[in-house]
């Protein structure tokens, strides 16, 4: 029995939701920055940035995700500290998902203070199987397009739902 | 920071490692900065619960950490243009954990790099690959 229910696997190809814009703060950026522990001067120091030859501070590029995380309620927690929103709203024959990995294209630097758009489309659904047994192997694909229209970024994201 | 050259730079050379040693307070800083609650990472007998040994490390945590090897091995005028890593194994906090980097080929000024993430073990919990642009002298 197929773990993808026919009117989800309709949903390859399609947008998931609507396209989120946000703005993406220097503090917000530099707080990633520092939890992550990197301190590269290009994410924190506004001269360094200048003297590599950028208008400003670049974002860590791994912050562009948790920029769009729109503010919840408590009553949004799942048991596990999940929110009941997370992740791609599909429906799957399976329920736990983990995440799987990221492919990221730069195609331009992304600065502190830009305004992006975020379109997220359904890129693909496979049915595998692992050791543990079955899973679904989802894909999605976001473009980052900044406040003049220029696709800055794309991510293909990977989780495995079983 | 250190300037990388184009010029400079043939396959097989080894990226300078990266190491992590996550404490608990650094994963809690990472869940609040990404506004994650998710008790995996912060919640031992949760954890526990999902058949993990101890609280998890968080695998954009991870990624970020492979993003700060290549954007190190470009210095501030190279320029990452992909990166892309498989989220294979569970990493622990107060852990040594290694980043490291090979150049596998390079075409002009673009380089391309094959990096992966080590666990005290050896054993390799993120493999990927990137490709850096990189100015010339």
């Amino acid at each position: 029995m197929s773990l993808i229910p026919p009117e989800t696997r309709a949903l390859v190809g399609q947008r998931l939701g609507a396209p989120v814009t946000a703005t993406l703060h220097a503090e917000d950026a530099a707080r990633f920055a520092y939890a992550a522990g990197d301190t590269n001067p290009l994410y924190l120091d506004e001269a360094a940035a200048r003297a590599a030859g950028y208008r400003t501070r670049l974002v860590p590029p791994a912050f562009l995700v948790w920029a769009f995380e729109p503010p919840r309620p408590l009553a949004s927690l799942r048991d596990d500290g999940l929110w009941r929103d997370a992740g791609p709203p599909l429906r799957l024959g399976v329920s736990r998902v983990l995440y799987a990995g990221e492919e990221w294209e730069y195609l331009a630097p992304v600065h502190a203070g830009d305004t992006l758009t975020a379109a997220t489309r359904l890129a693909a659904l496979e049915e595998k199987t692992g050791s543990t047994g079955p899973f679904v192997l989802l894909t999605t694909e976001t473009t980052y397009a900044n406040q003049a229209g220029e696709v800055v970024a794309l991510v293909r994201g990977k989780r495995i739902a079983r | 920071m250190t300037q990388r050259w184009a010029e400079d730079v043939k396959p097989g050379d080894e990226l300078p490692p990266l190491v992590k040693h996550a404490s608990r307070a650094q994963l809690f800083l990472f869940s609040a900065a990404t506004h994650n609650p998710h008790r995996i990472h912060y919640d031992r007998d949760y954890a526990r619960l999902e058949g993990h040994d101890d609280i998890l490390v968080h695998g954009p945590l991870q990624g970020a950490w492979l993003h700060q090897l290549v954007q190190g091995f470009a210095g501030p005028r190279g320029r990452v243009l992909a990166l892309s890593f498989q989220n294979r194994g569970r990493a622990f906090p107060e852990r040594d954990l290694v980043f490291r980097g090979r150049v596998a080929a390079v075409d002009g000024d673009v380089v391309t790099l094959e990096v992966w993430e080590e666990d005290e073990t050896g054993a390799v919990l993120m493999p990927g690959s990137a490709r850096v642009r990189l100015p010339r002298r």
